[in-house]
């Protein structure tokens, strides 16, 4: 039920442990310390996040019961590719030219747009599916 | 898309050819697009390698200049590091672990295709420096400060060099983040962290170590350009550039072992599946990959002993302790062999050598792990020997183990065998003819990152002795690639478990379906799902021969 944030937890908690022998050791180095920090609270809030996310059955207790709602999978995505395309085109455009940053930006907002209408098309076909089997079985 | 129902899955609309390969966001596929583009990497890289190589063959040779060496040295580290065996690393994770714990998806498909195309731009990027004036990054993958700073390294040459490596890393930190939350989250019902596979707690720790560690690399890249190109006092004076090599080997020294990793999981399962055992000590082996990983975050300043700026007390014991559950793990290998029914298939041979180049290479590492010896060897062929006989000589033959298995999984054929076997022997002369006689060299006070040395004598003999090793490594390459041409041209077909594999992915058809597994599971009671059955079977067997 911790939605998969045991292990992120556990390694933390060792990350942890060596962070405070670093901190002890290098009398509190600033920028050491810091980084080290810095990657326990990454992993410890990763594992706050999936922990919030939770919901998730114990999987040693065996198959948990069919999910109410189906899985929306998508099999393919040009807006995330375009998205890429957006942040590679900016970040070319610092060094290149700042035409580039700004065609990048825009394609970002395009591609954004894009993702966005994927998603809600993907929602829309999970709830039609979801529908269509109530149809077919009135339980 | 498809809706998918955990019973019934509905047929996909996937877009055809290109396109429809460029924009999957099936987790194979990615996976794939991601390994393919990492091994054009890695040629690439090894091109720089042998052009280094064949200037270095004499003391004064002038097959580059010094500014085109430092290029070269410069983008061989920096294409081999974010370019090849990272990637591949998370390449292979990305294809195998959501298979490997009976998933039917990545977690977050769009972020792991967005992450690709990331990365392959950071890569473009750093590589597109070439055609800059002043050429490419020359700085060395790590370009310190204030060496790299506008007024010591003017030009767009390193600009692109900064703003890849930010891209690179951005991208791989998604793609490790994709991995991280489908082994949280989409685990198959009775796939207990308990019972995961090995490869999959190895990816587990190397991606966790990506996600813990990368975002640092890109602080410290983005601060670096900030100050090339505003010309802001970022990293100034000595404790500036401490500060900068703190950031960059907070993350420079994790990903060592982000390179390492995956690919012992794979070596590991290899050696497993073809000594038809268990992997002897599994819980051990778990606890001491977690501990391992942990410590490999802390030792990173023993890249700075010689500076002054670090506490070399801590940082020295860290590192030292390093092999303590490297230990186990090679304890844990021989345990699998002792009493296994063991067949030397290529992957299995190429999962030895990893096992036992690796060897050198980290007890080597034990040596520079203490600051009064790195004091000597800093800086000199000794630690350049070192590190190639962990990321080449290691993570490369881990690879291969890793290719050579999985390989029929893949494509659903198997690799010629006899070319594999003619592959390792090339490589393990190559590479031990390459890396070896770095170390006498550097014992001998040869520095690293110069395209000419002294008359001194020896030195042109071992020199040479270098540059043939890595052109037989160039040739082992070149075999492995016919290899895959022609097996992939006159296929033989592998069927879905080839091996008797040990995990889910061999309980499926070879290549996997779209989404994964078109069967049942079979019931999940332990780290070895498919070997628990084959025993069963035997079991069986055996009664009715009796009976």
């Amino acid at each position: 039920m911790r939605g998969g944030s045991i292990p992120l937890l556990a390694w933390g908690a060792v990350l942890a442990v060596l962070m405070i022998g670093c901190w002890i050791w290098t009398r509190g180095d600033t920028i050491q310390v810091g980084t080290f920090a810095f990657a326990v609270t990454v992993v410890w809030g990763s594992a706050g996040l999936l922990a919030a996310k939770g919901g998730r059955q114990s999987l040693r207790r065996g198959a948990p019961p069919p999910e109410r709602t189906p899985d929306a999978i998508p099999t393919a995505s040009l807006g995330a590719v375009l998205v890429a395309v957006a942040v590679g085109s900016i970040v070319f455009g610092f060094a290149f030219g700042r035409f580039l940053v700004f065609f990048g930006a825009g394609l970002l907002v395009l591609s954004v747009g894009i993702v966005v209408h994927e998603v809600r098309e993907e929602r829309r076909a999970a709830r039609a599916l979801t529908s269509q089997r109530r149809e077919g079985d009135p339980r | 898309m498809a809706v998918q129902a955990p019973a019934a899955p509905l047929p996909r609309v996937r877009g055809a050819g290109w396109i429809g390969a460029l924009t999957s966001t099936d987790h194979k596929r990615i996976g794939l697009n991601l390994g393919l583009c990492s091994l054009a990497f890695f040629l690439l890289g090894g091109v720089f390698a042998l052009i280094m190589r064949s200037q270095l063959a004499s003391p004064n040779a002038h097959v580059v200049s010094d500014y085109t060496y430092s290029e070269l040295f410069t983008m061989h580290g920096s294409t081999m590091i974010y370019l090849f065996v990272t990637p591949m690393a998370i390449a292979m994770a990305l294809y195998l672990v959501p298979l490997q714990i009976g998933a039917l998806r990545v977690a977050g498909p769009r972020c792991a295709l967005c992450g690709f195309w990331i990365w392959l731009f950071g890569g473009l990027t750093m590589q597109s420096g070439w055609l800059a004036a002043d050429g490419a990054g020359r700085d060395g993958w790590f370009s310190y400060v204030p060496l790299s700073n506008s007024a010591n390294t003017p030009g767009v040459g390193q600009d692109l060099w900064t703003l890849g490596v930010i891209l690179a890393a951005v991208g791989m930190t998604i793609m490790g983040a994709c991995v991280v939350a489908t082994i949280a989250r989409h685990r198959a019902p009775g796939m207990a962290l308990l019972r995961m596979p090995v490869f999959t707690w190895t990816a587990l720790v190397a991606v966790l170590m990506v996600v813990g560690s990368f975002p640092v690399l890109v602080v410290a890249m983005t601060l670096l350009y900030i100050e090339r190109t505003t010309g802001a006092n970022i990293y100034t004076g000595f404790s500036g550039a401490i500060d900068y090599q703190n950031l960059f080997w907070f993350f420079g020294h994790p990903v060592v072992y982000v390179m390492f990793f995956p690919y012992l999981g794979a070596a590991a399962e290899a050696i497993a599946v073809n000594a038809h055992r268990r992997w002897f000590g599994y819980k051990a082996f778990v606890i001491s990959i977690m501990l391992f990983a942990a410590l490999s975050m802390s030792v990173w300043a023993h890249h700075m002993f010689t500076t002054g700026g670090s506490t070399n007390e801590y940082f020295a014991f860290t590192s030292t302790a390093l092999a303590v559950p490297a230990g186990i793990e090679y304890f844990d290998m021989a345990g699998t062999l002792i009493g296994g029914s063991i067949v030397l298939r290529c992957s299995m041979l190429f999962g030895l050598t990893f096992f036992v180049q690796f060897l050198i290479g980290g007890v080597t590492g034990i040596f520079v792990a203490s600051p009064v010896l790195d004091y000597q060897a800093n800086d000199s062929y000794m630690v350049i020997a070192h590190f190639h006989y962990t990321l080449f000589a290691g993570s490369v033959f881990g690879f291969f183990a890793g290719v050579y298995h999985w390989f029929p999984k893949i494509t659903g054929a198997f690799l010629r065998e006899r070319l594999g076997k003619v592959q390792l022997a090339i490589m393990i002369v190559g590479t031990n003819l390459t890396f070896f006689p770095m170390f006498i060299l550097g014992q001998e006070g040869m520095t690293r990152r110069i395209a000419r040395y002294p008359q001194h004598p020896g030195w042109e003999t071992l020199n040479r002795l270098e540059t043939i090793g890595a052109g037989l490594i160039a040739v082992g390459i070149a075999v492995f690639l016919v290899n895959v041409w022609v097996s992939l041209r006159r296929r033989e077909p592998a069927g879905a478990d080839p091996w008797l594999g040990h995990t889910l992915e061999w309980a499926t058809a070879s290549p996997p379906p779209p989404l994964n597994f078109e069967t049942p599971l079979p019931p999940i009671r332990s780290y070895a799902p498919l070997f628990d059955l084959h025993e069963e079977a035997m079991d069986r067997a055996r009664e009715g021969v009796s009976a």
